[in-house]
């Protein structure tokens, strides 16, 4: 519970650092079901690759364990991942999890 | 002016060989004023695009244009350096120089033009004590390439060359990452970027007219440690073997440094005037004495009244001005009377003083003019005409003792950047509050039935500098005044009317039958046309036009003396 907590915490700040590149009216919501990629997605190519990085960078710096988003086991199911904000933290929650057990 | 401004968009073109939309999100979504409307020229394609002229991004004069490039993508000697590849550095240079030339033709086509300078990833570490070798090094190359790029670039008035490293420092860890280059063929992080709309915003500003020109300090734990009221001068945390003591005098190296690039100094501090004083004179590590301070209001009063008080003895509007105060409750009193002004958070710590002041992103100025370097001398010679008035009868007596002598220019290139700059910073006697680059300005005064004169001002205190331009535009035997403006250092000494009196008998000596001038209103220069409105002799009003035929000259004020 309290990794899911941290979780969404850090992927608040990652729409916080999004935002900054997105006009007021485009911003996206602090809510876990924002919806991100695919066909009700709200963020371009370049928005995805942004996402990408910086959840790879903050993961890594504030939950203490890298992961890889870019992978041909996320790529190939890329707008199930991204499909919203929640899904994206669920995914994240996942590889965390592998990791640990591993 | 600043809120008509605010909503302004200003274009910039983007050019580059790499995807710089990131750069562009930042510089459009910033808050901080002037706003962007980021055009991106065709990806990749940085030479043709500059090449090509037609191309639709440079028509109707954008404001500004972002050129960057990786430096293996222009100069493809250093591509060929890059695979280790023998290239002599000569080869290189040439290379530059050709790219500059290229660069050099943006002049006319964009008011401003920044170039930021070529990096390479700091990951890039191979053959480390290589590196800086001439001939062997590719950072050693690279750091000539961007010399010379300056160098070149230097002559072009417009087109600024800015220091990608300090971004690239700044950013630290993550200003690469080449999972952003391989998805989207970004080379730096966002930080990067951040940094990057920041230092361009800020020069913007400068160029706009918009720099702060004034640091007010507070004193006590401001520019030493402790409260001199309290623990005598003697006693400060000033130098000294003590790490704050230390930190105290580099704040005051570093202010002294503002001054010294023609910012001004002021103090505004809740202290006995008399302990004050003695402290900057007596304590033996001051680095900054009274002359280096342009006025100082040192009392028990509210600060945000002393401020005003301050700012209208060096007539400068609350928007020149940066306040600077340890004390949390005095930095918003002063945000909450006067907005305008700007108030940085302060860090507690003094260690950090120094630092936060030379990060401050609010005195960028596009050139530095010879006034710009004397202006504290300047205020202070205005404190002795001050002083000079009180002491006097009149004006006229006054302005007779002032003995004041102003000589004529034409514009040319020695005296085309201060122009420039009075013209894009003046705000209150201005007739049409024209903005424009230098090159703007020289172009625009060219042609033969244009003329441009500049007007430099001294008397017997000092030396104003250039302080006045007057321009005329001829056409139908009638010649209208385009330019009237006077830096309002010198406003109300009747240079206003040796402008008037010299415009008219050159239009006269020109064949001309009327001068007419267009008063075009703004929200800061009511006072030109309080000036065309009461001036004797009087010109004829129609609507926003003052009219007067010049068969009879305008008389040359007494007091001065015209060196033309």
């Amino acid at each position: 519970m309290a990794m899911n907590d941290d979780i969404t915490q850090m992927l608040f700040k990652v729409i916080d650092e999004l935002n900054q590149l997105r006009p007021r009216e485009e911003h996206l919501k602090k809510d876990l079901a924002t919806p991100l990629a695919g066909d009700f997605g709200r963020l371009d190519s370049a928005g995805l690759i942004n996402l990408i990085v910086m959840t790879e960078q903050r993961t890594a710096q504030e939950l203490g364990r890298p992961i890889l988003l870019t992978d041909d086991r996320t790529m190939s199911r890329i707008n199930e991942v991204f499909r919203t904000l929640g899904s994206l933290a669920d995914y994240i929650h996942l590889l965390l999890n592998e990791k640990h057990d591993g | 002016m600043k809120n008509m401004m605010d909503n302004q968009l200003y274009t910039c073109v983007l050019v580059s060989d790499f995807n710089l939309q990131n750069f562009a999100g930042y510089a459009a979504n910033d808050p901080e004023f002037p706003n962007l409307k980021p055009i991106a020229a065709p990806l990749g394609q940085p030479v043709p695009t500059l090449l090509d002229r037609a191309a639709p991004h440079w028509q109707n004069t954008p404001d500004l244009a972002v050129i960057w490039s990786q430096p293996q993508s222009v100069i493809s000697a250093f591509h060929a350096l890059l695979k280790y590849e023998q290239v002599p550095v000569r080869k290189v240079l040439q290379e530059v120089d050709e790219y500059c030339s290229l660069l050099a033709n943006l002049s006319g086509r964009v008011r401003y033009a920044f170039v930021p300078s070529w990096v390479l990833p700091s990951y890039r570490s191979v053959f480390g004590v290589l590196d800086m070798k001439t001939e062997i090094g590719l950072t050693n190359t690279l750091m000539r390439m961007n010399l010379r790029l300056a160098e070149n670039l230097e002559k072009i008035s417009n087109v600024h060359v800015l220091n990608t490293h300090k971004w690239i420092e700044r950013a630290g860890i993550n200003a690469f990452n080449p999972k952003l280059w391989y998805l989207g063929k970004i080379p730096f992080g966002n930080d990067v970027f951040k940094e990057a709309a920041q230092d361009i915003k800020a020069a913007l500003r400068g160029m706009l007219g918009y720099a702060r020109k004034l640091i007010i300090i507070d004193l006590d734990d401001t520019i030493w440690g402790g409260v001199v009221g309290d623990v005598g001068w003697e006693n400060l945390v000033l130098g000294g073997h003590h790490h704050l003591g230390e930190a105290f005098v580099d704040f005051q190296h570093a202010l002294k440094s503002m001054k010294n690039r023609g910012i001004l100094l002021a103090i505004v501090s809740k202290n006995e005037e008399q302990a004050a004083l003695e402290a900057i004179n007596q304590h033996p590590e001051m680095v900054l004495a009274l002359e280096d301070f342009a006025g100082w209001r040192i009392n028990w009063q509210d600060k945000a009244q002393n401020i005003i008080e301050v700012l209208t003895e060096l007539n400068l509007g609350p928007r020149s001005a940066v306040f600077i105060d340890d004390n949390p409750a005095e930095r918003a009193r002063v945000k909450e009377s006067l907005p305008e002004v700007l108030v940085p958070d302060w860090p507690e710590d003094p260690l950090f003083y120094p630092a936060t002041l030379l990060s401050l992103r609010c005195f960028e100025m596009p050139s530095l003019s010879r006034e710009d370097l004397s202006r504290t001398a300047m205020y202070l010679s205005e404190n002795q005409r001050r002083d000079l008035k009180k002491s006097v009868r009149s004006l006229e007596e006054w302005l007779r003792h002032l003995a004041i002598r102003v000589q004529v220019e034409a514009l040319h290139p020695a005296n085309l950047q201060r122009a420039a700059q009075l013209l894009n910073k003046t705000n209150q006697m201005n007739l049409s509050t024209r903005r424009m680059s230098e090159a703007e300005l020289m172009a625009w005064a060219e042609p033969q039935h244009r003329r441009l004169w500049t007007l430099r001002v001294s008397d017997r205190f000092g030396d104003a500098g250039l302080t006045g331009i007057v321009s005329l535009e001829i056409k139908d035997r009638k010649a209208q005044i385009v330019d009237f403006i006077l830096s309002c250092r010198v406003l109300g000494r009747k240079i206003e009317e040796t402008m008037l009196s010299m415009a008219i008998h050159h239009a006269h000596a020109l064949g001309v039958e009327a001068v007419y001038a267009r008063y075009i209103p703004t929200s800061k220069n009511k006072p030109c046309l309080d000036f065309f409105k009461g001036v004797a002799p009087r010109f004829h009003q129609q609507g926003e036009f003052f009219i007067r035929n010049v068969e009879h000259p305008f008389p040359l004020p007494d007091h001065i003396e015209l060196v033309q």
